[in-house]
């Protein structure tokens, strides 16, 4: 019994691993049925940190990775020749219960591959929720995921049980979808992702008459992207993502790294190096759209559809935007100190602040910990310019690369 | 004249008052850890919760209540000189009234702000890093933190563990925190080895491993990403590390 649970949750957890999403942030709820157990930080808690640096805050299963579908992409699919394994919704409630008591986790995000048809599988979803928040009472953390072409009801039923649902759009365009997972309808993706938006928009109505009634995931919905399987640029997935916001109200939309499972003529070579790195400038192009008030065309040009590598999205800007730095620190607003490359929110609103008190100088930046390794070569400080070379974006590209070279050797001097 | 204090809150801010009200100090030490120095006078400090209160209220009403909570995380942090860096900044802080926690890289201020950053940081990263493990229905957690938590974090898991009993234990500092139906408090000079797991306990802690184990993808595997969330001197107490 315990061999076969142990091997279970080692099938069903490594089939689920590479959903990138692991937050548990957005509800703030406190632990009020009798015998109940748990709560909810809005700002998340992440548990541990695995070897690849992710945080885990959240049990990450499927309910069973038996699919009747034949998604290219995924280790899955019908035609592949895996393990197979499923769980009781049972099981998965005790286990979560288990792994919460020992702070292990915030909650649970489950997952599951379609088995028999989306009806059941969406069913069996939401006997878990239903076992451990009235059985349980358990008022942890959880995240499911919406079977695409499951019963409008069902998904209903499972929403006022969860804090967060995602339904994932897997690819940004229709032709791809069709090449990579020709079983998954676009309708299936986006009519669930409407419903979801309107549950929640008229609960939150609800509430504003009837104190009492129960909010539809309350820590709202997101979806996740593959990026690297097909050739859509970065621009089309950018796009498609502020679309997902803007439509469906999405907390997150999370990019993942295609890493070659399976070899498929439609599909990158199994050798192919997972696009980490794209992934990464993806997530600082997102970051900017939503909290730096970037918009998508201030990001690419006409030519150039993708992020470059090398650097980052918000120092591309600013060469590509050149004549209008550098900005003087003692003067220029908050939206202006924003755009600085290497500037956070933090930085800005501190400089903002304490530049009421007295006139700033290079060194009192310094010491309010603002990391100037980017930023001196944009910015003046009482007027005086503060990088060491001319304000050139190839000048300073070769100042960074020649930073970069050396913080590689004495990492190399370190560790000999 | 340096002050030495029983190492209670109330202790160092009945130091306070005296260097208002008495004679200006020149530092703060705990009595126990005090080298006697050869320019300074010292004098021990009877605790006295009123004079306390007396420098309380004045820190809330004259500075902030920001300003209260920096420094009593100031003095749970185990910062070399935590009482001076306290002693100094109160002394600016009086001076400049409601805008001294506008001067964040102040010389006077800085200190106490890095000294309570550091704890505040450590106090989030326990509430995801502290371990239980079910002792015949007792949950029970070991830590060794740097900075003095268990105040901190011990209403967190009594909400999230509302029904259960638990005890959070401070190996470094030998006392723990004990929790029963909406009541707790912390108790001195602990001792607790050699604990015995039950083999539901064992299933549990290796199933959690295995999953922990499971879970990172090797394409993307960063070992030094790992190391500076979860250092090294936390991991002893760490399920997943070990087992
Ligand atoms: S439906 Fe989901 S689990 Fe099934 S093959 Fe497609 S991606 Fe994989």
């Amino acid at each position: 019994m315990n061999d076969e649970l142990l091997e279970k949750l080692k099938i069903l957890s490594d089939a689920a691993k590479y959903d990138v999403s692991c937050v548990s942030s957005g509800v703030e709820r406190k632990n009020n049925t009798v015998g109940g157990i748990g709560n909810a930080a809005a700002s998340g808690i992440c548990h541990t940190w695995s070897a690849d640096g992710r945080c885990i805050s959240l049990l990450k299963i499927l309910l069973t990775n038996d699919c009747i579908y034949d998604c290219h992409y995924c280790s899955n699919r019908v035609t592949n020749n895996v393990k197979r394994a499923t769980f009781t919704p049972e099981e998965v409630a005790e286990l979560t219960i288990q792994f919460y008591r020992r702070n292990y986790i915030e909650g649970l995000f489950l997952s599951s591959a379609v088995v028999k048809n989306p009806d059941y599988t969406m069913e069996n979803i939401y006997k878990t929720l239903e076992l451990l928040r009235n059985k349980y009472n358990f008022w942890g953390y959880i995240h499911v995921k919406v079977i695409p072409g499951a019963d409008p009801l069902l998904i209903q039923k499972t929403g006022m049980l969860a804090d967060r649902m995602s339904v994932n759009i897997e690819l940004p365009t229709k032709e791809s979808l069709k090449i990579l997972a020709p079983q998954k309808k676009i309708e299936n993706i986006i009519l669930p992702m409407s419903q979801i938006n309107n549950e929640i928009t008229r609960t939150i109505e609800d509430k504003k008459s009837f104190k009492s009634t129960p909010r539809f995931v309350p820590g709202g919905q997101s979806t996740q992207m593959i990026v690297g399987a097909t050739a859509d640029s970065d621009k089309t997935i950018l796009n498609v993502s502020q679309n997902l916001y803007d439509r469906f109200n999405m907390k997150r939309v999370f990019f993942s790294a295609y890493i070659p499972v399976i070899s498929s003529p439609n599909l990158p070579a199994v050798s192919t190096v997972p696009p980490l790195k794209r992934e990464h400038r993806l997530y600082q192009a997102d970051w900017l759209m939503r909290f730096y008030y970037f918009k998508s065309e201030e990001l690419f040009t006409e030519i150039d559809r993708n992020l470059d590598l090398e650097f980052d999205p918000k120092i591309m800007y600013a060469f590509r935007n050149i004549d209008k730095f550098p900005i003087e620190i003692n003067k220029a607003s908050y939206e202006e100190l924003l755009r600085v490359p290497g500037l956070g929110v933090t930085s800005a609103k501190r400089i903002i602040k304490e530049r009421k008190n007295a006139e700033l100088s290079y060194d009192s930046l310094r010491k309010m910990k603002t990391v100037l390794k980017r930023a001196q070569y944009f910015i003046t400080v009482k007027g005086k310019y503060y990088g060491n070379t001319k304000l050139e974006p190839e000048a300073i590209k070769n100042e960074l690369r020649f930073k970069e070279i050396q913080k590689q050797m004495s990492i190399f001097d370190y560790m000999q | 004249m340096d002050y030495l204090y029983d190492g209670t809150f109330e202790g160092l801010l009945t130091c306070i008052y005296y260097h208002y009200k008495k004679e200006n100090a020149c530092n703060i030490f705990e009595k126990s850890s005090y080298q006697q120095s050869i320019i300074n006078d010292f004098e021990i400090v009877e605790t006295d919760a009123n004079k306390a209160k007396v420098v309380l209220d004045a820190i809330n009403n004259k500075i902030s209540n920001e300003a209260y909570v920096d420094i009593y995380y100031c003095y749970l942090s185990d910062v070399e000189n935590k009482e001076n860096i306290i002693l100094q900044f109160l002394v600016f802080a009086f001076k400049y009234g409601r805008n001294t926690m506008n001067f964040y890289s102040h010389e006077k201020v800085l200190p106490l702000n890095e000294a309570s950053l550091k704890v505040f940081k450590e106090e989030h990263r326990f509430l995801g890093i502290l371990r239980f493990s079910d002792i015949g229905g007792v949950l029970y957690a070991k830590f060794s933190p740097d900075s003095d938590l268990l105040v901190l974090i011990v209403d967190h898991f009594a909400d999230r563990y509302k029904y259960e009993k638990f005890i959070i234990h401070d190996i470094r500092r030998n006392k723990a925190v004990v929790y029963s139906q909406n009541f707790w408090e912390v108790i001195e000079n602990v001792n607790i080895e050699n604990i015995e797991y039950s083999s539901k306990e064992k299933l549990i802690q290796s199933l959690w491993k295995q999953y922990f184990t499971g879970l990172a993808i090797k394409e993307r595997t960063n070992i030094d990403l790992q190391f500076q969330f979860v250092p090294n001197r936390y991991r002893k107490n760490i399920t997943e590390f070990n087992v």
